[in-house]
């Protein structure tokens, strides 16, 4: 079955529209709550679903990443009814970026310590909040609880080497939520991707259409 | 008095939740349009009272919108309705000429009550 016609079957035009306005809305609050820590608008672009068999998911996000030289990737999966992975993958040099827009702000405590080390804090730190608020406001929007595991982080790798689908089940059909984000100062851009698995399709279809009850 | 009402949001299902929330026994007159550019189309052929702007948008942004609105109709009365409520977005849509911001997901009484700052608004100018 092709990629549009496992979408057709599972989510109508109205439910990817109900879902990218969500999700719209999520990362919107994610940007805003990043941007009270860093004092940096992020620039958000319009939020994008692609729903696709498994083994297709890195061929996809490596197609998104291309550009940039080399990667680093904050991941971190979440469960309660929706569950899946959260991908935020930021452009070359965004740690450092991050900690220099971070030692800026004249704040106190910033760690001082090997700079590797720091990147990583500072990328598990700002992914934790973008990947948490989007994630939250999805989940609350939607009447979900969920729950995290601590977040895993990639610094600075080719993407070749950093996207695989190792840990995805190969049978499974994946959710992508994409979207791409830029901050206005430091350099730093991306995209958040979050993947969750057809043992949600049912639940979120439901939840979907509880949403939209309300406006009807 | 409020008759025209103008929704600029890329979505459909944004539109359809805005128009949702605004009260259905008065008579207004709805226009709505996917994207910044075809805002200010429709904005300069229709005239609303009101337009409602998302920020996020292909084609054309709402600050371009806006922006673009602003500079032929300085009266022209804009409500932005987005989820990206970071504060420069907001101070930057306001210095744009914005007349306010409004969150997603939009509240029914949030709306009904901004309508009646908006009314008094108008009110006063005529």
């Amino acid at each position: 079955m092709d990629t549009e016609a496992q979408s057709t079957q599972d989510f109508s035009d109205e439910e990817v529209e109900i879902l990218q306005e969500i999700m719209n809305i999520a990362f919107g609050q994610s940007a805003s709550d990043l941007a009270e820590v860093i004092d940096t608008q992020v620039v958000l672009a319009v939020p994008f679903i692609k729903i696709m068999q498994v083994p297709e998911l890195p061929v996809y996000i490596k197609e998104n990443v291309k550009k940039y030289k080399q990667i680093s990737i904050v991941e971190q999966k979440f469960w309660g009814k929706l569950k899946g992975d959260a991908l935020l993958i930021f452009s070359s040099g965004s740690g450092k970026a991050l900690i220099k827009m971070l030692q800026s702000d004249d704040r106190q405590g910033m760690d001082t310590g090997p700079v590797d080390i720091l990147e990583r804090e500072t990328l598990m730190e700002v992914g934790n909040i973008l990947i948490g608020a989007c994630v939250g406001k999805l989940a609350e929007l939607l009447h979900d609880i969920v729950t995290y595991t601590p977040p895993l982080v990639l610094v600075e790798k080719e993407y070749e080497e950093a996207i695989t689908s190792g840990h995805y089940d190969p049978e499974k059909t994946a959710i992508v939520l994409k979207t791409d984000f830029l901050f206005e100062r430091g350099n730093v851009s991306g995209f958040l991707f979050l993947v969750t698995s057809n043992e949600s399709i049912k639940w979120l279809r439901d939840a979907l259409k509880i949403f939209i009850e309300q406006y009807e | 008095m409020i008759k025209k009402i103008l929704i600029v949001d890329d979505s459909p299902i944004a539109r359809k939740m805005l128009k949702s929330c605004l009260p259905k026994d008065q008579g207004y007159e709805f226009h709505e349009a996917g994207d910044g550019k075809e805002g200010c189309e429709k904005y300069t052929q229709v005239r609303p009272d009101i337009t409602f702007m998302d920020l996020t948008m292909p084609v054309m942004t709402g600050y371009e919108a806006i922006e673009e609105i602003v500079k032929n109709d300085i009266t022209a009365l804009i409500i932005v309705v987005t989820a990206d409520v970071q504060m420069k977005a907001i101070k930057r849509v306001l210095d744009l000429g914005a007349y306010m911001v409004l969150k997603k997901p939009l509240k029914r009484e949030e709306i009904q009550s901004v309508l009646l700052k908006v009314q008094d608004t108008l009110q006063k100018a005529e």
